[in-house]
C-alpha cells in the first residue's frame, strides 16, 4: 500500500489554517468557476467587504500570473500548472502562489518585485498610473499592472525563488488585513 | 446597445446619450469583452453627436488587465469632450471601499475635459 497519507494533508491544511487551496492545471474558464466558492469563503466570518475585496484582488491577480506565466505545461492541453492557497491566520489573510519559471523569467521577475517592494503607496500608485498611460512592457502578457495592483492592495508581501537550475520556482505571498 | 452581465463582467448599457456599466470586471479574455464595448461607446459618441452624454459606472471590482480598457474608454470620452460633446462623468464607489473610491481618483487625474464626479454609494445590503 502507498503512503499517499490523505488525513496527513487534511491535518497540514487544518494547522496552516488554508480555507482555500487548489493545485495543478488552471485556466480561465477553471478560475471563473473556483471564484465563487473564494468569494464564499471570504464573506463568511464577518469579513469586511473592503478587507474580502483586496484579498479576491489579490487571489485574481495571482491566479491570473501562472496561468500566463507558469512554464510548467499539461502535455495535452498546454495549461499552465500551480498552486494557490488562501489562509487566516491571526486575523490575517494570506495569499500565496506557486509556479514554475524559466531562469530567463527569474531574473526580470526578481528585479521588478525587489523595485516594488521599496516603494511607499504614494510611489505605487504614481507608478500604477504612469503603467496605464504607458502601456504594457514588451515581455507582459497583460497590462503589466498586476504585480503593482498587488503590490497596492498587501499590507505586506513577500517572493521567493528555489536554487533549481533546471525548474526554478516563484513563490510570491500577500498579506491582507 | 445592451451587454449583458455574466460573473465575470459588468452590465453595460449605451444609447446616444447616456452609457450605464454596473458590477465586476475581470474578463477570462480583456480585449474579446473589451472590443466590442469600445466599438459600441464610439458609435454612441460619433463625430456627429449634438449636446451631452452622461456616463455612470458603478464597478465594485476590476482587475489590472480591465484597467486598461477603463483607461481607453476615458481616454476617448475626454477626446470627445475636447472636440465640444458635454460629457458628465459620475464614479460610484460604495462606502468604506477605498480601493474604488482610490481608483476612481486616479481616473479623474487624467481627464481633461469632461465633468467628473465621485459619487459615494450606498452598500448594496443597507
Amino acid at each position: 500500500m502507498t503512503n499517499l497519507d490523505t488525513v496527513g494533508l487534511h491535518e497540514f491544511m487544518q494547522q496552516r489554517k488554508t480555507l482555500f487551496c487548489y493545485s495543478g492545471p488552471l485556466t480561465e474558464e477553471l478560475l471563473t468557476t473556483i471564484s465563487n466558492p473564494v468569494r464564499h469563503q471570504l464573506t463568511e466570518n464577518e469579513t469586511p467587504e473592503a478587507v474580502a475585496n483586496r484579498v479576491f484582488g489579490v487571489f485574481i491577480e495571482q491566479a491570473q500570473n501562472i496561468i500566463r506565466y507558469s512554464s510548467q505545461k499539461t502535455s495535452a492541453a498546454g495549461d499552465s500548472v500551480g498552486t494557490i492557497a488562501i489562509s487566516y491566520i491571526d486575523d490575517t489573510f494570506l495569499i500565496e502562489a506557486v509556479n514554475q519559471i524559466s531562469s530567463t523569467q527569474k531574473s526580470a521577475l526578481e528585479k521588478t518585485l525587489l523595485e516594488l517592494s521599496l516603494k511607499d503607496q504614494k510611489d505605487l500608485r504614481r507608478l500604477y498610473r504612469q503603467r496605464l498611460k504607458d502601456g504594457p512592457p514588451e515581455d507582459s502578457k497583460g497590462a503589466g499592472l498586476g504585480f503593482i495592483e498587488m503590490a497596492r492592495r498587501v499590507k505586506r508581501f513577500e517572493f521567493d525563488f528555489n536554487d533549481s537550475e533546471d525548474n526554478p520556482m516563484f513563490v510570491y505571498r500577500g498579506w491582507v488585513e | 446597445m445592451r451587454f449583458e452581465k455574466t460573473q465575470r463582467t459588468p452590465l453595460v448599457e449605451m444609447s446616444n446619450s447616456h452609457c450605464l456599466i454596473v458590477g465586476e470586471c475581470y474578463p477570462e479574455n480583456i480585449s474579446e469583452w473589451s472590443q466590442p464595448v469600445l466599438a459600441a461607446l464610439e458609435d454612441c459618441v460619433g463625430d456627429g453627436t449634438q449636446g451631452s452624454f452622461d456616463v455612470d459606472i458603478e464597478l465594485y471590482y476590476f482587475n489590472s488587465s480591465s484597467a486598461k480598457f477603463l483607461f481607453d474608454f476615458f481616454e476617448f470620452l475626454d477626446e470627445k469632450a475636447d472636440e465640444g460633446i458635454s460629457i458628465v462623468i459620475k464614479w460610484r464607489y460604495r462606502v468604506e471601499d477605498d480601493t474604488m473610491q482610490e481608483a476612481g481618483e486616479d481616473f479623474e487625474e487624467d481627464i481633461e475635459n469632461c465633468t467628473y464626479h465621485l459619487v459615494e454609494a450606498e452598500p448594496a445590503d443597507a
